[in-house]
């Protein structure tokens, strides 16, 4: 697995790994009860543009989150991923 | 893993808390599973909802009959995402899980709930439940919908796997609730015990709930192409935002225009029971204040149920289909140039029809300074009990004259001018709060999207019903009892076996006190009078103004309209109309917000603030327009 930036940077229907959670314990704990516990993979379902929010499919859930937040949530490329680009090239 | 003896099913009854004692069965799990809809089914009417004391969330017991007539309590827990207390919500439900909650005994057995279409997500919070040691059964609830989806668990071979009973259910049909049943009755057949780890991160949870899962061969299903399909178009950049207003304006429409028969009608109701009330009591003290403080009094209040209950119905309707969290979602981007958040539009969109649901829908705000930000603000907002007195006010001074075609004239444009100012005042006001004494630290925001799912009418009638009862309770009290105190002012001191005129009364003797204090504001004694009666709440005043005039007081009243303009000027009609617009003229509200904050300093600091923003901006109408 490679560092692939933050959750802030997940395209559009693309998955990836939940990696590093940049938050203080007490959020780090609420964010993981929302399902992004490091390992899990997650993926972008629906970006809304003007709420800067996006919709992200992790553990079986829908979770709405504000950019800021994505973006201290950090993210590895999962193994689909790569090989699906590996594909590609 | 320690093998114990297998009990035999009649073996293992739970546990009776004293002979002929109550049990005490507590529910719990994590929000949105359907634990209300689970509660509903078992206890049916048999339920009553208080508060914690002391704080804001609910607790509502029902009671269970058992086939032998022996009664179980029920108690819904708030809703857990983890074994980490942190929210309010959190700390009670491990409080009585511990026993540690006063007047909550410790209960003899616990339910959790969980969904099986999210089983291994909601599996992690079993070892931490079942450490508490008390007996437990794991109820893996809307098994309907996991079905229909395509998934499938072997809820016995969890069963084997944690060592306390699973039963796969819907709470929603009802299936899967005799063995429910049989769990409360003792007669449900028990596996063997297993020691579960003692698990203390969140990861390490969350793997051991996949091998539990794995275990029971758990199946999850396909994700619901609807609910894709729904929210590509609910949140699409421009439909959605589109959506959302559509659906705000056309509950709005329905506040305002399907409730207004349904508040015709109680309002004749009220007024021919109280007609015949009146031919049967004999003529005495009493009758007076049966008749218009105790029938009158309570009948101004109960003429708001029916907006209230559209509301809510609208509101319920919103929530269980899971469009509510979508529009939060949309929403949360004007929120937050106020500073507060997506979930608090919720809120101050009940609170056009009354600020009491308002400040109690507050509660969906998650972050304390938020939700306490959106329960100041949201009395400031136009509520219908301001509409009589601005209906009354607007008519007596606003001469109507077409402003933008024949159908928008002066007397609308200032209506929507005074919506405008309560809504200006809202916003600015929580932006003052946000950027002072309520500022937080900035918070991860997250919002959960529910499944959508239909609405259904025994889920929607348990809400109402709800609200209902606690609307009635609390309104009813504080009113019930300011508007017989009023009353009393009015009628005494008895002069020569009479009542006295009402500037003779010691209410009058209040207003005549009060009156240095509205003169700047251009007011006299008896308008004072009114602003007293109507903190009660605010339409009273029309009410107070016809006595006090002796006037048939309704708001379309010429004669109250002729009296008013003899009284004031114009200046000073404007600036009551800012007075009402602002001023914390309800003390349902005041009590409301008691309850919701747990202590007086909220509303205290509320009714202060809304009162110098009332007399400022009327002092200045009054200056300035004479
Ligand atoms: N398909 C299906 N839907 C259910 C079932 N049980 C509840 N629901 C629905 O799930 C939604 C949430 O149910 P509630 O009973 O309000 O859930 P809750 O756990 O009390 O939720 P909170 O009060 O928010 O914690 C509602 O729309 C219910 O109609 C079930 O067994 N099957």
């Amino acid at each position: 697995m490679s560092e692939a930036g933050t959750l802030a940077d997940l395209g559009l229907g693309r998955t990836a790994i939940v990696g590093d959670l940049a938050f203080g314990e007490a959020d780090r704990v609420r964010v993981m009860e929302m399902g992004f516990i490091p390992g899990a993979p997650v993926s972008c379902q629906r970006v809304v543009p003007m709420g800067d929010l996006a919709v992200y499919q992790v553990d079986g859930a829908l979770i709405a989150i504000r950019r800021e937040t994505a973006e201290q949530i950090g993210i590895l490329s999962s193994a689909d991923e790569r090989a699906a680009s590996a594909k590609r090239d | 893993m320690k093998e114990q003896p297998v009990p035999s099913a009649t073996e293992v009854r739970l546990p009776d808390r004293q002979s002929g004692g109550v049990r005490t069965v507590a529910i719990c799990g994590p929000p949105n599973v359907g634990k209300s809809t689970f509660f509903n089914r078992l206890t049916g009417l048999r339920q009553k909802v208080a508060n914690y004391p002391g704080i804001t969330v609910e607790k509502r017991i029902g009671t269970f009959e058992l086939a032998g007539g022996e009664t179980v309590d029920l108690i819904d827990l708030p809703g857990i995402v983890g074994l980490h207390p942190r929210s309010e919500d959190e700390r009670i439900c491990m409080d009585v899980l511990l026993g540690a909650r006063e007047g909550i005994p410790r209960p003899s057995a616990v339910i959790l709930l969980l969904d099986s279409t999210n089983l291994q997500g909601h599996l992690r919070l079993v070892p931490g439940i079942l450490g508490f040691g008390i007996p437990t059964l794991v109820v893996l609830n809307m098994s309907d919908d996991l079905q229909a989806r395509g998934g499938s668990v072997d809820a016995d071979a969890l069963a084997t796997r944690i060592g306390v009973p699973v039963v796969a259910a819907s709470a929603r049909l009802g299936k899967g609730m005799e063995r429910v049943v049989s769990f409360l009755e003792g007669t449900l057949a028990q596996p063997k015990r297993v020691e579960l780890p003692v698990l203390n991160s969140i990861p390490a949870e969350r793997q051991w709930a996949s091998g539990a899962a794995l275990h029971a061969g758990y199946h999850a299903p396909e994700p619901s192409l609807w609910g894709r399909r729904l929210d590509r178009v609910f949140l699409h950049p421009i439909l959605g935002p589109l959506i959302f207003l559509a659906v705000v304006v056309a509950v709005f429409q329905c506040i305002f225009t399907l409730a207004v028969p349904l508040m015709d009608g109680v309002e004749a109701a009220v007024a021919v029971s109280g007609g015949w009330l009146g031919t049967l009591l004999p003529d005495s003290v009493l009758k007076g204040l049966l008749l218009e403080g105790v029938w009158g009094g309570v009948g101004a209040v109960v003429v708001f149920l029916p907006q209230i209950l559209i509301l809510f119905l609208f509101v319920g309707v919103l929530e269980d289909s899971g469009y509510l969290a979508r529009a939060a979602v949309i929403a949360d981007r004007s929120m937050r140039a106020v500073g507060l958040e997506g979930r608090s539009f919720i809120p101050l969109l009940s609170s056009y029809a009354c600020a009491v649901p308002a400040v109690m829908a507050a509660r969906t705000v998650e972050n304390p300074r938020d939700r306490l930000a959106t329960l100041f603000v949201a009395p400031l907002t136009t509520c219908s009990a301001r509409l009589p007195v601005y209906a009354l006010l607007i008519a007596a001074f606003i001469p109507e004259r077409p402003v933008l075609g024949p159908l928008v004239g002066t007397r609308a444009t200032v209506l929507l001018g005074l919506y405008a100012a309560g809504f200006a005042a809202a916003c600015g006001t929580a932006w003052l709060l946000k950027s002072t004494i309520l500022k937080s630290k900035p918070a991860p925001f997250m919002l959960q999207l529910p499944p959508y799912r239909w609405p259904t009418a025994r889920s929607l009638s348990f809400r109402l019903l709800d609200r209902a009862k606690i609307f009635l309770r609390r309104a009813g009290t504080v009113i019930l009892v300011t508007t017989i105190v009023l009353w009393v002012l009015a009628s005494i001191p008895y002069q020569g076996g009479e009542p006295p005129a009402i500037g003779d009364s010691v209410a009058g003797s209040i207003g005549r006190f009060l009156e240095p204090a509205v003169e700047p504001l251009g007011l006299d004694w008896k308008v004072a009078i009114g602003l007293i009666t109507s903190l009660a709440a605010r339409e009273v005043i029309v009410g107070t103004l016809g006595t006090i005039y002796e006037m048939e007081a309704d708001e379309s009243s010429p004669e109250l309209q002729a009296a008013l303009q003899a009284e004031l000027s114009f200046g000073a009609a404007i600036g009551l109309l800012m007075y009402f617009a602002f001023a914390m003229q309800c003390m349902s509200t005041v009590a409301i917000v008691r309850r919701e904050t747990g202590g007086w300093q909220w509303p205290a600091l509320q009714f202060a603030y809304m009162l110098a923003l009332a007399y400022g901006s009327a002092f200045v109408a009054y200056r300035f327009l004479g």
